[in-house]
């Protein structure tokens, strides 16, 4: 058999963890490979080897059948090997192949920087591989899809025949998801390897040839993606049997609880975030926002929680006006928020679980009195939250959050929040990053809430979310509501056209 | 704990770099410490100097310890302490009071004082974003060149033109009982208000929903906000209680220590006192000890000096590496982890 | 220098006229020096130093002191310390005085004011040892307190305001037309007395030499400190960008910052001078090889008077209880030996002044009257 990359029995230890234990990874030239695996079951630092930023402690790894050592990433570079980042290492005002031949660059004379060569050959590689740059955009102005491809660029100008793609889809619409899979595909095609780190199995399913599952460190097997069902993988990948559908009966909507009348809301660069939106979330429903990232999600929560102040427009909960008050206010008066970035806003992660757990109501009887914290009440709290949501940490309620797992920080917060018994729920990417296990328990929990009455508000950049989770979806686009489609009556094509900013004629609900 | 170890490492490392220094100077340093510990701790008056010479640390090490739990670098503690010392010997100057009354006046005057001067640094970094670091050292000059002009406008003393006068026994922190029992020493009332301060700040920080907020709001200033806590309302809080205790620091100081506000000096214990914070880990209970330390080593180093051959500038040399290492235990553990990690790794290379 | 010390041991003796026997012709040979003939007085005192602010090589009040010590430790075989307190609070002074009465330094130099407290209790409460307090006389502090010298203490006073009027004289003579500035370190009386003096110089010097030197309001400063280098550069350059010629500078390390400016500027080829303080400052001026921007320096014998007193220990003539000052009569003031900056012609005409004060011709006020600050 013909691979160009093994990796044969990897194991790295660090501290106290064992990372990668006896793992085997095996690329066929010209195939695309998935290195399937939850949050912290060992890609990253599989991949970290690969790439020479670790040295593995045990094991061999050979390139074109041959054994090599790669002690840091130019040996990795000049093995071939190259790697798409998750986040993009770009300098914004540079044209692309500025970028491009950023610590390659081609010169004249020995100082002159030869840019024209190096454009041309970025232009042959672009347009070889379908990829459709242009090679003088200045970075700043092409989308996040193009910046990918300048990132993809990169690798090939360098010769990589293998790529190493981290989690490329985080970051893209629906649409630019697909044409990153039909590029993937012309790169094969061309002869290229390429290994696909996710956990998303849609995209194994839709490009992949073979996948490696690991779990905690582990190899649990490798799999022809053709004649294995998601179901299967997500099995392995978990170690039990994982079920996508969200169970959920029809809901049953009451009152409204939010109404959202016109709100316009600037950003911190005083540019209008948020345009005349308008909006109804009524008791016993949830109501998903979609669109892609930037278009004023967090513009609409934050004004909504009261930690941004709103231009024009109103906001009533039950009935009541309530963009004059404070967070806390808002907080007493029955707003729950799970919030987007759970360890810049949603946890003091130095603060042990149980102080976070009384984030809100630490000044609030029985969990103060007289100004003076009550330990006994308090730990009483946490420790129902920890066994009702199955937060697992060290040392259960006095565990630093920071030392938590980032599913099970989530559960804690989500913990936190529904426990304060909200009428309104607001979960924004509330499983971003978590593995399959702790995505269907969170999005049990939130139907449950559904279930119980309240009104829940989801805003989530993961489309499937949004469509298995809501009873009535939002697009928004540039601040503007798209429009309100029924989760049972859309697709994704209809979703994504909205979320490009083309208007459905009107939202039926 | 694990703190407590790290300090006590750092302390350690600190002794013996002070004692590679007196070998490589031709000393012996064995000797030098035994006179370093014996300066401080050999009868009961160089206790009680100790105790005094401790006593401004710990106050000055709680301010800027208080100010780090709750996310601020108060550099500020000097200028505090030298406002908090100018105002209550205003008040030992001008007010002619019982005894009972006019100490804990003093002290709530140095209390207020060093407040105000560092509600000023929470306010601009509360309103307008301005770097604590950089006001509260403006501050610091800005105090300097206050008592610099009041003092000989207003409280000069009859000979020399750079201190207040003298305060009167009545308004002085010392205690004829507390100096005779330490034969002598200069100890006074001030190192009970630091005990005491201690106490209350640590009680303070862990037990109360005020102690929570500060906190909160010094780990994660977006997850306050988010939990609809006063982030403004807490800087400026923070600053106020860090700036009273340093206050404290300077009333300890000029109506405990000295007799008198001298004119012309930042005073040291306000720099001191951000090592004292970091080798006792930002708790109170450990600046406690820090400062204790500190002063031990202040306070027995003239004694070694006049000991041994080891001329002064070596010896405040030996005393800046221990507070160096000390201060840095951070660092140490750091360069732990990193030895530990090197040796396994080499280990697994060789299998 | 030697005549110098030998005036002053003089001078010493006759002002305690309790002690006042005939040996006052033991000092000419200070190392052969035979009352106890060989050099057995060893043993007998060790001899210890409190540093004031500021380090033990200050080019000023410190060090002074120490050469002195040094060089009467040398020449009579004594052991000699000294200890830097951690602060400036007499607690502080207190801490290093017993640090050095515990080790056995039973004769204790103390250079500054700043001690009189310090000294006040510890005259008493160490009654077997020795203090010399230069610049201070012991007092409670407490307001109205009297100085208090007791029979174990010295306490020895300059006056400042004639080493200024001096330096005063001859920077007229040398520029005798242009402008004068002053820069001090803290308001305190020395500083003050050598500013007060300097202007009383200079005035002196226009009235009766024919020169014509301004010193101008402005060019009066007190910096506020002794430390701050920095400051004394930007002060120095303001003056000379103002159009001072001389600027006399009694700062200690602002002085020292003075100084730096004077060189570079001298250096770029300006015309300007500066005059040092408490000890010769000339080879801190130096720049482009032999050539020194300080043209004199008003000069303190601080050193003498820490030497005197230590050999006048070992005599058995400790002038206890005596408050000293020394004066341009008793040579303990003055302008250095060597003036290199300063003509013949200007050298003589200074000295005649030096002999009219001495003589009580001229004299100086150590008061402010109606001169600037």
């Amino acid at each position: 058999m013909d691979y160009v990359v093994e990796m044969v029995g990897i194991r790295k230890e660090f501290p106290g963890i064992v990372a990668n234990d006896d793992i085997t990874l095996r690329l066929k030239k010209g195939e695309i490979h998935a290195l399937l695996g939850e949050n912290g079951a060992g890609k990253s630092t599989l991949m970290s080897i690969l790439f020479g930023m670790y040295q593995p402690d045990r094991g061999t790894i050979k390139v074109s059948g041959k054994e090599v050592r790669i002690t840091n990433p130019n040996v990795a570079s000049r093995l071939g090997i190259g790697m798409v980042h998750q986040h993009f290492k770009l300098v914004e005002p540079f044209t692309v192949t500025e970028n491009i031949i950023l610590g390659s660059e081609t010169r004249r004379l020995g100082f002159m920087l030869d840019v024209r060569t190096a454009a041309k050959r970025v232009e042959e590689l672009s347009k070889k591989y379908g990829l459709n740059v242009d090679p003088y955009a200045k970075i700043e102005d092409i989308s996040v899809g193009m910046q990918q491809r300048v990132e993809i660029l990169k690798m090939l100008y360098r010769d990589a025949e293998v790529l190493i793609f981290d989690e490329p889809t985080a970051v893209l619409t629906p649409q630019e998801i697909e044409d990153l899979q039909n590029i993937m595909k012309n790169l094969v095609k061309e002869g290229k390897s390429i290994i696909l780190i996710t956990h998303k199995l849609k995209e194994i399913k839709a490009v992949a040839d073979r996948c490696t599952v690991i779990r905690r460190g582990k190899t649990i097997g490798t799999v022809d993606v053709a004649e294995t069902s998601r179901e299967e993988m997500a099995e392995m990948m978990v170690g039990r049997s994982i079920s996508f559908k969200v169970d959920k009966v029809e809901s049953k909507p009451g009152e409204p609880v939010l109404e959202i009348q016109s709100l316009t809301v600037k950003n911190s660069k005083k540019v209008d975030a948020l345009k005349a939106f308008t909006l109804d979330v009524r008791a016993g429903e949830i109501v998903g926002i979609a669109g892609v990232d930037g278009n004023g999600q967090s513009e609409l929560v934050e004004t909504i929680t009261g930690l941004m102040k709103a231009e024009s427009g109103s906001i009533r909960l039950n009935g009541q006006e309530i963009s004059g008050l404070s967070v806390r206010e808002r907080n007493e008066s029955g707003i729950g928020h799970i919030p987007e970035d759970r360890q810049k806003r949603g946890l003091v992660l130095d603060y042990t679980l149980e102080e976070n757990i009384i984030l809100q109501v630490y000044n609030k009887q029985p969990y103060s009195k007289h100004g003076i914290l009550q330990p006994a009440v308090i730990r009483k709290h946490a420790e129902q939250i920890i066994q009702s949501f199955d937060v697992r940490s060290g040392t259960g309620a006095r565990s630093v959050v920071r030392s938590m797992s980032g599913g099970n920080q989530q559960k804690a917060i989500i913990g936190r929040e529904v426990e304060r018994d909200p009428d309104l729920l607001i979960a924004v990417q509330p499983t971003r990053g978590l593995d399959v296990g702790s995505i269907e328990y969170i999005h049990k929990r939130l139907v449950e809430q559904r279930d119980k009455g309240k009104a829940v508000l989801l805003v989530s950049l993961e489309l499937d979310e949004v469509m298995n989770l809501s009873d009535r979806i939002a697009v928004i686009n540039n601040g503007e509501l798209v429009g309100i489609v029924n989760a049972s009556e859309t697709n994704e094509q209809e979703l994504g056209l909205m979320m490009a900013g083309i208007h459905k004629e009107e939202g039926t609900s | 704990m694990n703190n407590s170890v790290k300090s006590l490492l750092a302390v350690l490392f600190g002794l013996l770099a002070g004692a590679v220094l007196m070998m490589l100077t031709g000393h012996n340093p064995i000797e030098g410490y035994q006179y370093l510990v014996q300066g401080g701790l050999k009868n009961p008056e160089r206790i009680g100097n100790t105790l005094a010479t401790a006593t401004p640390l710990i106050l000055t090490g709680l301010s800027v310890a208080f100010a780090f739990r709750t996310g601020l670098f108060n550099i500020g503690a000097a200028g505090q302490m030298l406002v908090g010392g100018f105002c209550a010997t205003a008040v030992g100057l001008s007010l002619d009071l019982p005894r009972g009354m006019l100490l804990p006046l003093m002290v709530l005057a140095g209390f207020i004082g060093g407040a105000l001067w560092a509600v000023v640094p929470g306010f601009l970094k509360a309103r307008y974003n301005v770097h604590e670091v950089v006001s509260t050292i403006m501050m610091n000059w800005i105090a300097y060149w206050t008592v610099y002009y009041v003092i000989p406008a207003y409280f000069k003393g009859d000979s020399v033109e750079t201190e207040s006068r003298q305060l009167p026994a009545n308004a002085m922190l010392r205690e004829s009982w507390l100096s005779d029992m330490f034969q002598g020493s200069y100890i006074n009332l001030g190192f009970f208000i630091a005990v005491l301060t201690v106490i209350i700040v640590a009680f303070l920080i862990n037990k109360t929903t005020l102690g929570y907020e500060l906190k909160a709001v010094g780990f994660n200033r977006h997850a306050s906000e988010y939990a609809g806590i006063g982030v403004n309302r807490s800087i400026v809080l923070s600053m106020f209680i860090a700036g009273g205790i340093a206050g404290l620091a300077g009333v300890a100081q000029y109506t405990g220590n000295a007799s008198s506000i001298q004119i012309g000096i930042l005073p040291s214990q306000g720099f001191d006192g951000i090592a004292v914070a970091l080798l006792g880990a930002n708790a109170p209970l450990g600046v406690l000890a820090s400062a204790l330390f500190f002063g031990l080593l202040y306070s027995g180093r003239g004694f070694m000096n006049a000991m041994t051959d080891i001329p002064p500038e070596i010896a405040d040399t030996i005393i800046a590496i221990i507070i160096y290492f000390a201060a840095t235990s951070i660092l140490i553990e750091r360069l732990i982890r990193k030895l530990r990690l090197r040796r396994s790794a080499n280990k697994k290379q060789e299998d | 220098m030697k005549k110098g010390v030998i005036s002053l041991i003089s001078l010493a003796l006759s002002v305690t006229m309790l002690a006042g026997c005939g040996s006052s012709n033991t000092g000419t040979e200070p190392s052969g020096s035979g009352s106890a003939g060989e050099e057995t007085p060893k043993a007998n005192f060790k001899v210890g130093m409190v540093t004031d602010a500021g380090t033990i090589d200050d080019k000023s009040f410190n060090q002074g002191t120490f050469e002195g010590i040094v060089k009467a430790s040398e020449d009579f075989g004594l052991e000699h310390k000294y200890l830097k307190p951690g602060g400036e609070t007499e607690a502080d002074y207190t801490k290093e005085i017993t640090n050095l009465y515990d080790a056995g330094f039973k004769f204790i130099v103390t250079p500054g004011f700043k001690f009189e407290t310090a000294i006040f209790k510890a005259q008493d409460r160490y009654t077997d040892a020795k203090f010399v307090l230069i610049d201070g006389a012991p007092n409670s502090g407490e307001p109205g307190a009297e100085p208090v010298v007791k029979e174990n203490t010295v306490s020895i006073f300059f006056a400042e305001h004639e080493s200024g009027f001096l330096a005063g004289v001859a920077a007229a003579l040398h520029v005798k037309e242009g402008q004068a500035g002053f820069i001090g370190g803290l308001e305190i009386p020395p500083v003050q007395k050598f500013n007060w003096g300097f202007q009383q110089g200079v005035n002196y010097a226009n009235e009766n030499l024919g020169t014509n030197l301004v010193i101008n309001k402005e060019n009066v400063v007190y910096q506020g400190s002794f430390d701050n280098v920095a400051a004394g550069g930007q002060l120095a350059a303001q003056m000379y960008n103002n159009g001072v010629d001389v600027i006399f500078a009694a700062a200690g390390g602002v002085g020292v910052g003075a100084i730096t400016e004077a060189k570079s500027r001298a250096e770029q080829g300006e015309d300007i001078w500066i005059i040092g303080v408490d000890v010769d400052q000339y080879s801190d001026g130096i720049y482009d090889g032999d050539k020194s921007v300080v043209l004199t320096s008003a000069v303190k014998k601080i050193d003498a008077a820490a030497y005197d007193m230590i050999k006048a220990e070992l005599d058995g003539n400790f002038p206890g209880g005596q408050t000293i000052t020394l004066d341009a009569k008793s040579d303990g003031v003055g302008l250095p030996e060597e003036n290199p900056n300063l003509s013949e012609e200007v050298l003589s005409q200074v000295d005649e002044v030096f002999n009219k004060i001495k003589s009580g011709e001229v004299t100086v006020s150590a008061e402010q009257g109606d001169l600037i600050k």
